[in-house]
C-alpha cells in the first residue's frame, strides 16, 4: 500500500495542517501525478461507530435485557372471515330466562296515542320484529337480550310522536303533512330507540319506512363507488349500498309495496319496467342488478312520491301511503369521506348522490310539492357515542333551533361560528332550510332528547323488576336515587343501573 | 445519675414518702417555688394520720389524703448549729423537685376529690395542656416524656369532674397547666346558608379540590357545568360523589352545583363527596354523626409521596446491575 504521506510536499504532515480542516470533497482533486491514491479526506463529521448499543434513555431500564424464551403460544386457527363480525353485530331479542311481564301491552294503533300509558313499557308486536330487523332498527348493545321480548318506554316524546303519526294517517286536516326533525341529545338519551319507536308506529299504520341505520357505512369506503355519469364526474353513486337500501325497504315494506302499482314510465330503466308491475317487483330489479340500483331507487322514490298517476296509468293507481325516513348518525355525513376522487382528493360526503338525496329532503320542496308529497316524517338522528366532532354541524344545529324560535339570520342573537374557526359551508348550506311556502310542509326543527322524567324512570325500573332482573322494591326513593345517578334520567344509564346486580348499602 | 435509671425517680419519690414522718424534725429553708409549701400551713400535725391507704381507693400506690404539711425547720440559730441544712421541698434530692411536687400535689387533690361525679371523656371541655417542651420550660427541669404523660393523665381525670361540682381548688390547679391563650376557644363561626339559600363546602382528595354549592331542590347534579354522567362515566365515581346525600336520604331534596379541578377522576369524585358533605352540614348540622359514620367527614389527607433522589420512584430502587 502506498503511504498517503507525501515525503516531497509534506501535504499530510500531522502538525496543524490547514488542509485537514477543509471540508471533504466528493471528487478526487488534482494533485501531483505520482500520487497513486486519491486524496479524499475522511469526513471529520463522521461518527465513530461503536460496537456497543446506545446508553439507556431517561427512565429506560439499564439492566441487561435478557431475551425471553418464547412462550409456547397456542396459535389457534382464526375464525373464518366474517364470523367475528357476525358475532359482534348479532342481535338477540329474547332471553328465555327472563320472566314474562304479564299484562304488558303491545304498540298498536289504539294505544300509541293513549296518554294513560305514559311511562309504561309497551312491547313491540312479535310479528313486527322481522320488519324491524329488516330495517335494522335494533342495535347490538341496546340491552334487548336481557328481557323476554323487546319493549320500549312510552315517554313524553314517544306519545307526541304517536299522536303525530296518528294524525297524519287518520286526520284529514293533516293529510300530506311533513314533519322534519333532527334528533340530538347526549349519549344514551334514547335517540335511536326513538327512531325504533317511530318505525314501529309507522309499521302499525302501514306507512312506507325507509331507513339508513348507520350513516358511517356510506362514508367509510367499505362499499363500491363510481362517478354517477360522465357529465357529473364529481358526484358518486354507491350501487351496492343502494341495493342494500332497496333490499331493506322491500323486506320491511313488502305488504305495502306489493299492493302498489307502477304509475308512470321510467325512461332511465327502459324496458325493465312493465306496465302492471308492483313497486316490490320494481325494487327487486335494483336488488338483482346493483348496477341499476340507483336508477331503480329514483324510480321507486318517484312512485312513492306520486300523488296521481300519469296519463294512461290511472287503472291500477292507488294513493300512496305516508313515509317515514329514519337516518341514524348524520354526523358522518357532514365531513369528508374516506373515498378519493380521481385526483386523489378526499370526496366530501355531500358529493355522494345517496347522501345528497336524503339531505335534500330537509330542504323545502320545489315545484309546489313538498319533500314528501304524501306526507310523512323525516327523523335524522345524531349519535352520542359514534359521532365525529364536526364543529360546523354543532353550530348549524344551533342555527336550526334559533330559526325555529323565530330568530332571523340577520339578528345578532343568531348563533354564528366563532371567528377564525374552520367551518364547512356545505354543512351550513345543507341544514339551512327556511320555512316552506307549502302549508303542509313544516320547517326543519331540532328535537333535543334529554333524560326521562321520574315517572317514566319508575315505569322503566318496574319493568326491570317485573322481568326478574331487579331484586329490589322499586320505591319512589330508590327511583329518585337512580334517576340522579343516571345524570337526570338518561335512559341508557338507567338501563345500566337496572341490570347491575347491587347489594344495598348498610348504614347504621 | 438517677435520671438515666427509669426507676430512679420512683425510688426517690418512695423514699420521700417514707421520709415524710421525719419532716417536722427537719429544718425549713427560706426560698421555695414548691406548690406544696406555698399551700401548706405551718401547723404541725401528727404524722401517724397522714400515711394510710384509703380502703375505697383504686390506686395501687400510697396516696396522701390531705396535702402533706411539711414544716420547714425553725430558723437557723448559728450559735446552735444543726446537724445539717434541710431543703424546703422534701423532693429536693429527687433531681426534679418541682415536677415531683406538682405530681404529688395533683395526686393528693385527685385522691381528695375522687368521689365527685365525672362525665364521659368526650363530654369534658377540651383543654390545651402544656406541650412537653413548654412544661419543661415551666418547671425548668428536664422532665421525661413518660412521666409527663402520667401527669397529664391525672390532669385529664381531674378535668372529667363535672363542671358544676368542680371545687375551686381543682379548677385553679388545673389552670396552671394550660397553655396561655386557650387555642380551643378560637372556633370559627359556624357557616350559614347565604341569602340565595346556598350552602357552600370545600373538599380535597389526592390532587383534586372541589367546591360544592347545595340548594334545596330535586336531585339535579352539575359538575363543572356538566351532568353527572358526562363528568363521571364510571358509576362508582357517581355514587361516591353523591354518597353524602345518598346515605342521609337527601339525594332528591337538594341540587348540587360543584366545581372541581386537579387530579384524576377518582380524586375529583371523592373531593366532591367531602365538599357536598360539608355543604350539607351547613344546611343540617344535626346530620354530623350520620355523616361521620358514613365516612364523609374524615379527611383523607394522603397525597402522592414525593420522589427521592437515588430512587426510581418514591420507594423503588434501581435494579442492581453487575457493571
Amino acid at each position: 500500500m502506498v503511504s498517503s504521506f507525501c515525503w516531497s510536499c509534506l501535504t499530510r504532515l500531522p502538525t496543524a495542517s490547514p488542509r485537514a480542516m477543509l471540508p471533504p470533497t466528493l471528487t478526487p482533486q488534482r494533485v501531483a501525478a505520482f500520487h497513486t491514491s486519491s486524496t479524499l479526506l475522511a469526513s471529520p463529521l463522521k461518527k465513530k461507530s461503536t460496537g456497543n448499543v446506545a446508553a439507556p434513555r431517561y427512565r429506560q431500564a439499564n439492566s441487561a435485557r435478557m431475551k425471553k424464551k418464547g412462550k409456547a403460544v397456542e396459535r389457534a386457527r382464526p375464525p373464518p372471515a366474517g364470523e367475528r363480525r357476525a358475532l359482534r353485530k348479532r342481535i338477540v331479542l329474547s332471553n328465555p330466562n327472563a320472566l314474562e311481564v304479564e299484562d304488558m301491552q303491545d304498540i298498536s294503533a289504539e294505544n300509541m296515542v293513549d296518554s294513560r300509558l305514559h311511562g309504561a313499557v309497551l312491547g313491540l308486536p312479535v310479528p313486527m320484529l322481522d320488519q324491524l330487523r329488516a330495517v335494522q332498527a335494533f342495535k347490538p348493545k341496546q340491552g334487548w337480550s336481557i328481557f323476554r321480548r323487546p319493549g320500549t318506554v312510552m315517554r313524553r316524546e314517544s306519545l307526541e310522536l304517536g299522536r303525530l303519526i296518528d294524525s297524519i294517517s287518520n286526520n284529514p286536516e293533516d293529510k300530506g303533512k311533513v314533519v322534519k326533525r333532527v334528533l340530538t341529545g347526549a349519549k344514551g338519551t334514547g335517540k335511536t330507540v326513538h327512531l325504533l319507536q317511530a318505525m314501529a308506529m309507522a309499521f302499525t299504520k302501514e306507512w312506507v319506512v325507509i331507513t339508513v341505520p348507520e350513516c358511517q357505512d356510506l362514508v367509510l369506503a367499505n362499499t363500491s363507488y363510481a362517478p354517477l355519469s360522465d357529465k357529473t364526474p364529481n358526484v358518486y353513486v354507491q350501487n351496492e349500498a343502494t341495493a342494500a337500501l332497496l333490499n331493506r325497504t322491500v323486506t320491511a315494506n313488502q305488504k305495502v309495496l306489493s299492493t302498489l302499482k307502477v304509475s308512470r314510465e321510467h325512461p332511465a330503466l327502459k324496458s325493465l319496467v312493465a306496465r302492471d308491475m308492483t313497486l316490490q317487483d320494481l325494487a327487486n330489479i335494483g336488488i338483482q342488478d346493483p348496477a341499476a340500483a340507483w336508477a331503480v331507487f329514483q324510480a321507486l322514490w318517484t312512485e312513492l312520491a306520486a300523488t296521481s298517476a300519469a296519463p294512461g296509468f290511472e287503472a291500477g293507481f292507488s294513493p300512496r301511503p305516508p313515509m317515514l325516513v329514519a337516518v341514524d348518525g348524520i354526523g358522518h355525513w357532514m365531513k369528508e369521506t374516506k373515498y378519493r376522487s380521481a385526483k386523489f382528493e378526499p370526496v366530501h360526503a355531500h358529493d355522494l348522490v345517496f347522501v345528497q338525496h336524503f339531505l335534500s329532503l330537509l330542504k323545502p320542496g320545489n315545484n309546489q310539492q313538498s319533500a314528501l308529497p304524501n306526507g310523512g316524517i323525516l327523523l335524522y338522528a345524531t349519535s352520542g357515542s359514534n359521532s365525529p366532532s364536526v364543529y360546523s354541524l354543532d353550530v348549524a344545529l344551533k342555527q336550526v333551533a334559533a330559526r325555529r324560535q323565530g330568530v332571523t339570520p340577520s339578528s345578532s342573537n343568531f348563533p354564528q361560528p366563532a371567528a377564525y374557526s374552520k367551518i364547512d359551508q356545505r354543512v351550513f348550506a345543507a341544514l339551512d332550510a327556511p320555512a316552506s311556502s307549502i302549508p303542509t310542509e313544516g320547517a326543519l326543527e331540532l328535537q333535543t332528547m334529554a333524560g326521562v322524567s321520574r315517572d317514566e324512570a319508575r315505569g322503566f325500573m318496574e319493568y326491570f323488576a317485573r322481568s326478574g332482573l331487579l331484586r329490589q322494591h322499586v320505591t319512589e326513593e330508590w327511583v329518585n336515587e337512580k334517576w340522579t345517578l343516571a345524570g337526570g334520567g338518561v335512559i341508557g344509564e338507567l338501563e345500566m343501573l337496572g341490570r347491575r346486580l347491587t347489594v344495598p348499602a348498610q348504614v347504621e | 445519675m438517677a435520671w438515666q435509671n427509669p426507676n430512679g425517680l420512683v425510688q426517690a419519690m418512695h423514699s420521700i414518702r417514707q421520709a415524710a414522718p421525719l419532716r417536722p424534725f427537719l429544718q425549713r429553708s427560706v426560698l421555695s417555688a414548691s406548690p406544696i409549701l406555698s399551700a401548706s400551713s405551718t401547723t404541725t400535725t401528727t404524722t401517724t394520720t397522714r400515711l394510710f391507704k384509703q380502703p375505697n381507693s383504686k390506686r395501687s400506690y400510697a396516696t396522701e389524703v390531705d396535702s402533706v404539711d411539711f414544716v420547714a425547720a425553725p430558723p437557723v440559730d448559728l450559735n446552735k448549729l444543726p446537724a445539717r441544712l434541710v431543703p424546703v421541698s422534701p423532693s429536693y434530692f429527687s433531681g426534679s423537685p418541682k415536677f415531683v411536687d406538682h405530681l404529688l400535689n395533683l395526686e393528693s387533690i385527685l385522691a381528695k376529690h375522687a368521689h365527685l361525679p365525672i362525665v364521659e371523656s368526650n363530654q369534658a371541655p377540651r383543654m390545651a395542656w402544656f406541650k412537653l417542651a413548654q412544661f419543661r420550660d415551666f418547671v425548668g427541669e428536664p422532665v421525661p416524656t413518660k412521666k409527663y404523660k402520667g401527669l397529664l393523665k391525672i390532669l385529664q381525670r381531674l378535668n372529667r369532674i363535672d363542671r358544676k361540682l368542680m371545687p375551686h381548688e381543682v379548677k385553679s390547679t388545673i389552670e396552671k397547666f394550660l397553655r396561655p391563650g386557650n387555642p380551643y376557644d378560637l372556633k370559627p363561626a359556624p357557616a350559614q346558608v347565604d341569602e340565595m339559600g346556598r350552602g357552600r363546602g370545600r373538599g380535597k382528595r389526592k390532587s383534586s379540590s372541589a367546591v360544592a354549592f347545595l340548594v334545596e331542590g330535586d336531585g339535579e347534579v352539575r359538575v363543572n357545568g356538566k351532568t353527572l354522567v358526562e363528568a363521571f362515566p364510571r358509576v362508582h365515581d357517581r355514587e361516591s360523589a353523591t354518597w353524602a346525600l345518598q346515605c342521609t336520604s337527601r339525594l332528591d331534596k337538594y341540587n348540587v352545583w360543584a366545581q372541581v379541578q386537579g387530579g384524576g377522576t377518582t380524586g375529583q369524585a371523592e373531593a366532591i363527596t367531602l365538599a357536598v358533605a360539608r355543604a350539607l352540614l351547613v344546611h343540617e348540622p344535626a346530620l354530623k354523626p350520620v355523616l361521620r359514620k358514613a365516612g364523609v367527614i374524615t379527611v383523607d389527607a394522603r397525597r402522592v409521596e414525593r420522589k427521592k433522589p437515588g430512587h426510581v420512584k418514591a420507594r423503588k430502587m434501581p435494579t442492581w446491575v453487575k457493571r
